[in-house]
């Protein structure tokens, strides 16, 4: 490769894709990193007299309650040539250290009630900081929300995850089996592919409520005789198997895709091999497809993994997220500037990077314990 | 006693008829070779053989077993695939002992089985390898232990030769047919090969478009051929074609060829009468004409075409009225392009056939025990 | 066919193949229902009347047929509006996703260059990565550049979630055309622009179009970025996403069966290039 002749013409070709991900995936992401743990802070400077060019004597934090000492009139010339009169007050007030401060400072740093009259102040504005501070995460970790959140995901990961497996790779040896109409079957299993968690979870919801059809035909079978309501508060047991069952009918397809070009790559005669020599179906699945499937696997798992920790709109669909909560549905609520949200970026970026994290984590554990024996025997 | 009988089996698939009604008898011990060129159902009727792909009607007998609906484990037969399957994921001594494994034999009999295996195909010492780590000759020889390694009376070969480089080929061919006859199974033998299936196998049948057209030894397969494509497809090069016209001439049946006159055996006479007026043609091997420098009386005058010297013989391309033949020649036989040359055919050589149906013409066997 | 008689034996081994070949069957059969099932479901509310969408218990199938759930909620205010940007955006990804990624697919499978290996593995790693963290920074970068709650800020924002899976579509499609094809072409004289043009985009086409219709559905279908990126300007799953706690059971019915049907269709155009999209991701 290094010997050949220079050619630009690749590179010309993947530039395009490479700047748009750098614009668009990797910028974002150091941003990620800089509103989790980056505080844009302001601090106020208060000085010993009122006088812009005064010495500093201390520095408060924002939104520190001050009393206001004294106060005096100056006039501010602006650059038209024009004066303003604008009010400096004396302050005393207390910094996060528990240090007294008392001096001076402009009218614009600090919410008064009155110039002329109010005895106190807060203080509001200052001079910008930018610092590093663990301060979002250690608040995220000690919500209890957040603790709710990572059970309520990694249990339906754990619920989800075997189910969609087993159902994919029986779905899977259906299809491989060749059976007349395989193609209609194909497309049927393929339709969730094209369903986005939003829908899938609506779907649920229309067979999870009361006046549903679980129970609709639960009552006609003669096992409950009333409306039995599965998405309470109260049946929170309920509402997982809903979500999984959700997620299972929606995401399994994915799995059951990676599974069949899996399966395509196995020659066949290694499975006619197998039952020539003796191995019985279960046998064959256990000592030939399955370890032949072992990379197909891995890689649905960690894509499977990676996405059931950003499970949102199915949980929403069928909770409104108040009551069982899921870490991606934290993140949304910490940025949603409207009425259920805090307006908080940071939070939901703190947030945002625990759900990588996790992901990563899981991601290289797959990928350390799912090894191959035979690259395990060739090291 | 293992002998497999497999009669009147169909297999189609959709509408292509890949075995059509096909009966064979292979006999306990023997090593038969399915030879023909692909798509004529050899593969198919071996894998029904196998149980790996079950035939539409007829049945399958291996010993006095009917195994037709049998799945192949339950058929007491081992394998060797065409592209291996040797299983990437085992070690060596796995996909040797797997057969073995999956029968529950005894941890200590696998172990001697296995071992044995591999030393009759040197491969002893690669027990603990990954396929991956072997060369394509070597992973062939754990195809063939495996299949061996079970013990089992009937062996099946899908062109096992097939994906070897020529030398290698060239070399396992004389090995395998070595191992078989040390190992006294029955073995069913699929292969394109023709110089492959010649020397190797018991008996050859001949197969094309789902039929058997011919099973014999190999030297009758070679030298008489049951019909037009079998002496196509057997031999290098394939035996030469002349159409002639067959005439009775004092009382003796004489085939022209243009002004030339060939003389059949007696025994073919009365065959060769029936076709009295009409045209025939006479099949006959590169090497069984007789090339002459000088005239001679009972010599047809030709030109040659081509000269291919290859080494131990020459090669000559001649053209006889609207055929174009090849002649085999000592390597001392001096000829060149454009040059007459003289060839003589020697009439218990020639094989005669029907140009219509192909069929290759049998001497009337009845009229002459009469 | 002979008509010989069959020993118990072989009857036995004929049934046990049909039982066989029959429990398969009733497997595929089962496992598809179980995907159909709740798709007829939600279909039967969205085109019942009002009365049975609250009625209990509930019909199997919509009798009486009605569209005037479907019309209750297509006339709900900014449904229209929000179909028109979520299918804008999705026509915007589209188009943008496949102009960038198919000279990038096109170099990965037909060039060998350093770092073509590393490209490919970051693409990959790229794909798998969650939304919700590029989500919440692209918001505020977007704020910080006035591009906030515009439909195309949206669109670029799925752009960069489906440009590496369309990259890597592209590029399997390519590498499934035989490279003799173009050196054929070469050779019966033309040059290495018209080849591309005459033989090799002929055969892609069609795996390119399953490719953006993918990218299509992906986009329409996309509910967590689109949410945090607008507020007046939602897209479809966004509005309905944000209006759930406030909306009516037939809204809710009507709207998931409004987003699922369109995929309907399109997983069955694409249907024969879903092994190029998903299948390769493990090489």
């Amino acid at each position: 490769m290094n010997k050949k002749k220079w050619n630009l013409a690749p590179y010309l070709l993947i530039l395009p894709s490479f700047i748009y991900l750098a614009v668009f995936f990797a910028w974002p992401m150091v941003r990620s990193l800089q509103l989790a743990f980056v505080r844009d802070s302001q601090i106020l400077p208060v000085l010993a007299e009122a006088d812009p060019d005064a010495d500093v004597v201390g520095r408060l934090e924002m939104q520190t309650q001050v009393a206001v000492v004294d106060r005096t009139r100056l006039d501010e010339v602006l650059p038209n040539g024009r004066t303003r009169p604008v009010y400096w007050f004396k302050i005393v007030g207390e910094t996060e250290g528990g240090e007294q401060i008392e001096g001076w400072t402009h009218q614009k740093n600090v919410f008064i009630e009155s110039r002329t009259t109010s005895e106190t102040a807060r203080v509001t504005s200052g001079e910008g900081a930018k610092e590093w501070t663990l301060d979002y995460v250690e608040r995220m970790i000690n919500d209890y929300r957040f603790t709710n959140a990572l059970k309520t995901t990694l249990i339906l990961i754990v619920l989800i995850l075997p189910i969609q497996f087993v159902l994919a790779i029986v779905m899977a040896l259906v299809l491989q089996a060749q059976l007349r109409g395989s193609t209609i079957f194909l497309y049927i299993y393929a339709i969730p592919l094209g369903i986005s968690d939003l829908a899938a979870g609506l779907v649920w919801v229309s067979i999870f409520t009361q006046r549903g059809f679980l129970n609709t035909f639960l009552q006609q079978i003669g096992i409950i005789n009333e409306p039995f309501i599965y998405l309470s508060a109260d049946h929170q047991n309920w509402m997982i198997v809903a979500i999984v069952l959700a997620e299972v009918w929606r995401a399994t397809s994915i799995v059951m895709v990676i599974v069949v070009s899996g399966l395509q790559a196995i020659p066949r005669e290694y499975l006619e091999a197998g039952e020539l020599f003796g191995a019985s179906l279960w046998q064959r699945l256990r000592h030939i497809i399955l370890p032949l499937l072992k990379p197909s696997l891995q890689v649905a798992l960690i894509l499977r993994t990676i996405l059931a920790f950003q499970v949102f709109a199915v949980v929403v669909a069928i909770t409104g997220g108040r009551v069982l909560t899921v870490l991606a549905y934290e993140t949304y609520r910490w940025y949603d500037p409207g009425d259920s949200g805090f307006n908080n970026p940071n939070m939901a970026a703190a947030y945002a990077g625990f759900i990588m994290l996790i992901s990563l984590a899981f991601a290289v554990f797959y990928l350390r314990t799912v090894r191959t024996q035979e690259e395990a025997a060739r090291e | 006693m293992a002998e497999i009988r497999v009669e009147n089996a169909v297999k189609t698939f959709g509408k292509v008829v890949a075995v059509d009604d096909v009966s064979l008898t292979v006999e306990d011990q023997e090593f038969v070779v399915l030879l023909g060129p692909s798509g004529c159902g050899k593969t198919t009727l071996l894998r029904a053989v196998a149980g790996l792909g079950i035939v539409d009607s007829g049945r399958i007998m291996i010993g006095d077993r009917d195994v037709t609906y049998l799945a192949p484990k339950d058929r007491n037969i081992s394998m060797v695939f065409q592209s291996y399957a040797i299983f990437p994921h085992m070690r060596v001594f796995d996909n040797i002992a797997f057969g073995l494994k999956m029968k529950r034999t005894p941890k200590d009999e696998i172990q001697r089985r296995v071992q044995s295996a591999a030393e009759l195909l040197h491969i002893e010492s690669f027990l603990d390898r990954y396929p991956s780590q072997m060369s394509g000759g070597q992973r062939q020889r754990v195809a063939v232990a495996r299949a061996i390694a079970v013990p089992t009376e009937v062996l099946l070969m899908d062109e096992p030769l097939s994906n070897l480089d020529a030398l290698l080929r060239l070399e396992m061919r004389a090995e395998l047919k070595r191992l078989l006859a040390e190992l006294k199974v029955t073995t069913i033998y699929v292969t394109h090969d023709q110089i492959e299936a010649l020397s190797m196998g018991d008996r050859i049948a001949v197969m094309r478009d789902g039929k058997i057209l011919q099973f014999d030894s190999p030297t009758t397969v070679y030298d008489m051929p049951a019909d037009r494509f079998v002496a196509g497809f057997i031999g290098t090069p394939p035996m030469n074609f002349l159409e002639g016209q067959v005439r009775r001439a004092n009382g003796a049946i004489e085939v022209y060829i243009g002004d030339y006159a060939l003389k059949p055996i007696p025994e073919m006479n009365e065959t060769l009468a029936r076709y009295d007026g009409q045209h025939i043609v006479a099949g006959i091997r590169a090497e069984n004409m007789e090339a002459l420098d000088t005239p001679a009386e009972d010599a047809l005058r030709v030109t040659v075409l081509v000269v291919e010297p290859l080494g131990s013989q020459n090669l000559l391309t001649i053209r006889i009225g609207e055929d174009v033949i090849k002649v085999a020649t000592h390597p001392d036989f001096r000829a060149a392009p454009d040059q007459d040359i003289w060839i003589r055919f020697p009439s218990s050589k020639i094989r005669w056939i029907d140009r219509d149906t192909g069929r290759a013409l049998v001497p009337d066997l009845d009229k002459l025990v009469s | 066919m002979t008509t010989r008689t069959l020993d118990p034996v072989q009857r036995r081994a004929i049934r046990q193949r049909q039982l066989r070949r029959a429990s398969v069957y009733a497997l595929a059969i089962l496992i598809a229902l179980w995907i159909l099932l709740p798709i007829w479901l939600i279909g039967t509310m969205a085109f019942s009347t009002q009365q049975d969408v609250y009625g209990y218990p509930k019909q199997i199938a919509p009798i009486p047929f009605t569209t005037e759930t479907m019309e209750f909620f297509v006339n709900q205010e900014g449904i229209l509006e929000a179909t028109r940007n979520s299918v804008l955006v999705a026509v915007i990804t589209l188009v943008l996703s496949t102009a960038i990624a198919a000279p990038a697919g096109y170099a990965i499978s037909r060039y060998f260059f350093a770092g073509r290996d590393a490209f490919r593995l970051g693409i990959l790693a790229v794909r798998a990565f969650p939304i919700v963290i590029l989500a919440v920074p692209l918001a505020v970068t977007f704020i910080e550049w006035g591009m906030f709650d515009k439909v195309y800020s949206v669109a670029l924002m799925h752009t960069a979630l489906t440009l590496p899976t369309t990259i890597l579509v592209v590029s399997s499609v390519f590498a499934s055309i035989p490279r003799e094809f173009e050196e054929a072409a070469k050779v019966f004289g033309c040059n290495a622009y018209q080849a591309f043009i005459r033989v090799v985009l002929p055969l892609v086409i069609p795996g390119i179009a399953a490719s953006a219709i993918f990218t299509f559905v992906m986009s329409w279908n996309e509910v967590f970025a689109a949410t945090l990126l607008t507020i007046r300007n939602r897209t479809l799953p966004a509005l309905i996403l944000y209006s759930l706690n406030k909306s009516s059971l037939q809204f809710q019915y009507a709207g998931g069966f409004f987003m699922l049907a369109p995929s309907l269709v399109f997983i069955f155009v694409i249907r024969r290039y879903l092994f190029n999209m998903w299948g390769q991701i493990t090489k």
